[in-house]
Parts: structure tokens; sequence; C-alpha cells
């Protein structure tokens, strides 16, 4: 069931970061909506999938993306097992165990895509791509960790309903 | 097992299975699965595009005021048409000169043949400079094909898939695009800096260069067709000690706002390979 629902939605917030995300830029940077989803469905604490919708999250991304097809679907699940170190669900609650989580995931994230980016022979201006896309982006990401986290939340609420003792 | 061990494990599973499809993808034995995936996405992809530029534009102006706006952007196509026009003309009339000193040598200039098609999304990744256009190689769209609007030279197709292709844009650094000057008649290479800025290099000491110079392709190369404007020259940066000058150049094409582009299908680009010794 969560990957009836997860595959189409990822495949979604692939489409949409790419064709109305890329125009609402802060600087050159812009929300990561995968990731976002990602890192709210580890921060539930169904790890596993998460690490699922991580590789699929990314294999939708590197679709629409000139990078090496596979690439973010590894950094996805590099963030996901991140996310699962923290001991999200114990922390869920915390109004900042989401934002802390998604400043560190989002800057592994776009840390290893600029690896990536230089591994495959391009040149990277690393002052630019940090203040011109990695911060903007991370400020973006972290507007939208509150409600992503809270929506993950109510997906699993709704999916794996909580058990009640009677 | 503790349960981190048996994470950590999982997604090692997982960083193979994707390492795995990153190698099979490198040889290119994906291409026919990304196509197909590529092939509903696609038509989301140009449906939502669609939707929200309509949505956009119909927020944005009232309804007298988009009957005006669609005077004037006729106006300002046909004003594009017309400079487009003078550019010709004189290159032509360059040429003219050009061609009678090399005892009336006639060039042959084949007409373009363009296919329209709509920007249904810009590369995920921020740090390339690529778009996505709504056609592919079920149109007849090829990799190499130069990209154009009514404005000037945009980029290239680089990645072609049935349902969409990859363009790659000139203020990606990684492309490089043989130009000349109209007036001074110098040539060069123009190519991205990192900050996204449009430079021309190699441009020869002895040449002189004016400010606000319409930069076209030379069409050296064989890459892109010859006289496409590309941009106008902001500043000149010029120094003895150099063994040549570069020019700043403010692109023809506002790459922030591309709607609907023009793919140039009749052209072949060369085929340069590198020879062994």
């Amino acid at each position: 069931m969560v990957y009836l629902i997860g595959v189409p939605l990822l495949a979604l917030l692939a489409v949409f970061q790419s064709a109305i995300l890329s125009h609402l830029n802060f600087l050159d940077g812009r929300p990561d909506l995968v990731l976002l989803a990602v890192v709210g469905w580890s921060l539930t604490g169904r790890t596993e999938e998460a690490m699922i919708w991580g590789v699929i999250g990314g294999l939708f991304l590197d679709l629409l993306s000139g990078l090496p097809f596979g690439s973010s679907a590894i950094i996805l699940v590099l963030v996901a097992l991140m996310v699962s170190l923290s001991e999200g669900r114990f922390w869920e609650a915390h109004l900042f165990m989401p934002l802390s989580v998604t400043l560190v995931a989002s800057l592994i994230f776009y840390g290893l895509g600029m690896v990536t980016v230089l591994l495959i022979g391009r040149e990277l201006d690393m002052s630019y791509a940090l203040t011109r896309i990695v911060l903007p982006s991370t400020f973006l990401n972290l507007i939208l960790a509150l409600p992503a986290s809270q929506l993950a939340a109510g997906l699993r609420d709704r999916i794996f309903p909580p058990e009640v003792e009677i | 097992m503790k349960r981190s061990t048996s994470q950590v494990l999982f997604a090692g599973t997982l960083i193979l299975l994707a390492a795995g499809l990153l190698i099979l993808s490198q040889g290119g034995y994906l291409i026919p699965l990304q196509g197909l995936i590529l092939r509903p996405l696609s038509g989301i992809q140009s449906w939502i595009t669609l939707r929200v530029a309509a949505t956009r534009d119909m927020l944005t102006s009232p309804r007298d005021v988009a009957s005006l706006r669609g005077e004037i952007s006729q106006l300002e196509a046909e004003v594009a048409r017309l400079q487009q026009e003078i550019i010709s003309l004189r290159e032509h009339a360059a040429e003219v000169e050009i061609l009678s000193a090399l005892l009336d040598y006639a060039r042959a200039q084949p007409e373009s043949h363009y296919l329209a098609t709509i920007v249904i999304g810009k590369d995920i990744s921020p740090f390339l400079r690529s778009l996505w256009i709504g056609r592919g190689s079920d149109t007849g769209i090829s990799r190499g094909m130069p990209v154009v609007t009514d404005r000037g030279l945009i980029g290239r197709v680089i990645e072609v898939f049935p349902t969409q292709a990859r363009i790659q844009l000139i203020t990606d650094p990684d492309a490089a695009v043989n130009v000349k000057f109209q007036v001074s008649r110098a040539d060069g290479v123009l190519s991205a800096q990192l900050n996204g800025e449009l430079w021309v290099d190699l441009i020869d000491q002895n040449a002189t260069i004016s400010q606000d110079e319409l930069v076209l392709t030379s069409g050296l190369g064989g890459k892109y067709p010859i006289d496409i404007p590309v941009g106008q020259v902001l500043n000149i940066r010029r120094r003895d000690y150099e063994l040549f000058q570069q020019a700043v150049i403010q692109p023809s094409v506002d790459f922030d706002d591309i709607e609907i582009v023009l793919v140039i299908t009749n052209f072949r680009p060369l085929q340069i390979e590198q020879s062994t010794p």
C-alpha cells in the first residue's frame, strides 16, 4: 500500500520540481520536494521504506536531470540512513527535530550532489555553488520541513492507524 | 542483529542496486527503459507546465490587458523578425564584399527547417544548466541539433528520448560556441563562466571590437549553423601582455523566461573525432 501511494507521489513531486519549482528561484536555489518526502517519511520511523523511497525518488530525479542515472538514488539512501541514525521517531514530536534533520540532510544532499558533478568531470565554482545554490536551497527546504514532516506523519497514520488497547 | 546494523546492511544493498543501475545506464543499456518511463512523465510534465503558464497568465493580467499584451507580443515578434532581417541583410552586405574579393565565389546557404516545441521543465539539478523540451526522437529530433528562439541561440540537443529531449544551454560551462563579431569580423569562442556570465575568448589582439557590437555564430567547427545571434558586447578586456582579448556578452535570450523554442531539424552537426596517433 505504501508503495502504491509512494511511487506515483514521488514521480509527481519530481515532475513538480522540474516544471514548477524551477521557476520559483531564490537566488539559484529551489526547494527539493523528493528530498523532503524521503526525510519526512524517515522521520516517521519507517526507515527501510524511506530508503526505498530514496531509491525510487532518486531515480525519478535522475530521469529529469543531466546527472548520471542512479547517483541521486545513492545519495537519497544515504540521507535516509542518516535520518534513521538520528532516532527520528523518538524525537518526532519535538519541533526542532524536522528542522535540524532537514538542515543536515540538505547539506549532505547538495554536498554529495556537488561531488557527483565534480566526479563526472564538470567544473564547479565552490563559492558560487555554496552561496547561490546550496544555502538558498537549504533555506527553502527548512521552510517546507515542518509541513512536510506533518504531512508524512498524517499519511503514516492513515496507512498504518495506531493500535489502541481497550 | 542490532536494528542499526540491519539498517546499514539494507542501505548498502540498495546502494549496490543503484550503483548497478548507474553502471548499466553509463553503458547505455537503460535508454529504452528510461524512454518508457519518461513517456507518461513528459505528458504529465507538459500538462502541468501548460496549466501553470495559463493560470499564471490569468492571474497576472486582467482580460482587457490580456488582449493588449497579445498585441504587444505580436509587435515584439514583428520587431524581432525585422531585426533578424536587418542582421541578415547586413550579413549579406558584408558577405558580398568578401565574396567579390574571392572572385565571385558563391556559398550555398540552405534554409533552416524549424520544429517548435514547448519547454516542459528545467534540469532538476541546480548545478547543471539545461532544459527539457516536449519533443524527442518520435518527432525526428536528434542529438546535436541547434535550438533557437526568435531572439537568438539558446543551445543544442544533447540527450534524446522518444518523447522529450534535453537541451544544453549556452550558459552551461561545458558548452562552447564558435562566434564572430558582426562589424569587426573577429572570431572567438563563447563559453559560460561558472557564475553564468558569457565570455568570448580567443579574440585576436588586433581586432577592434566595439561595445554593443552584435555577436553571431560563426559556423566554425560545424556544431552550429552560421549567423544566429548570440548576444551583444557588454565590455571588452584587452591587456597588452596577453595573447588574446576577451569580451563579456549580454545574451540576446532571457534564459529565465523561455517557454517555446525552435529546434533546427535540417542541420547536421559535424562529428569530429579525435585522431589516434
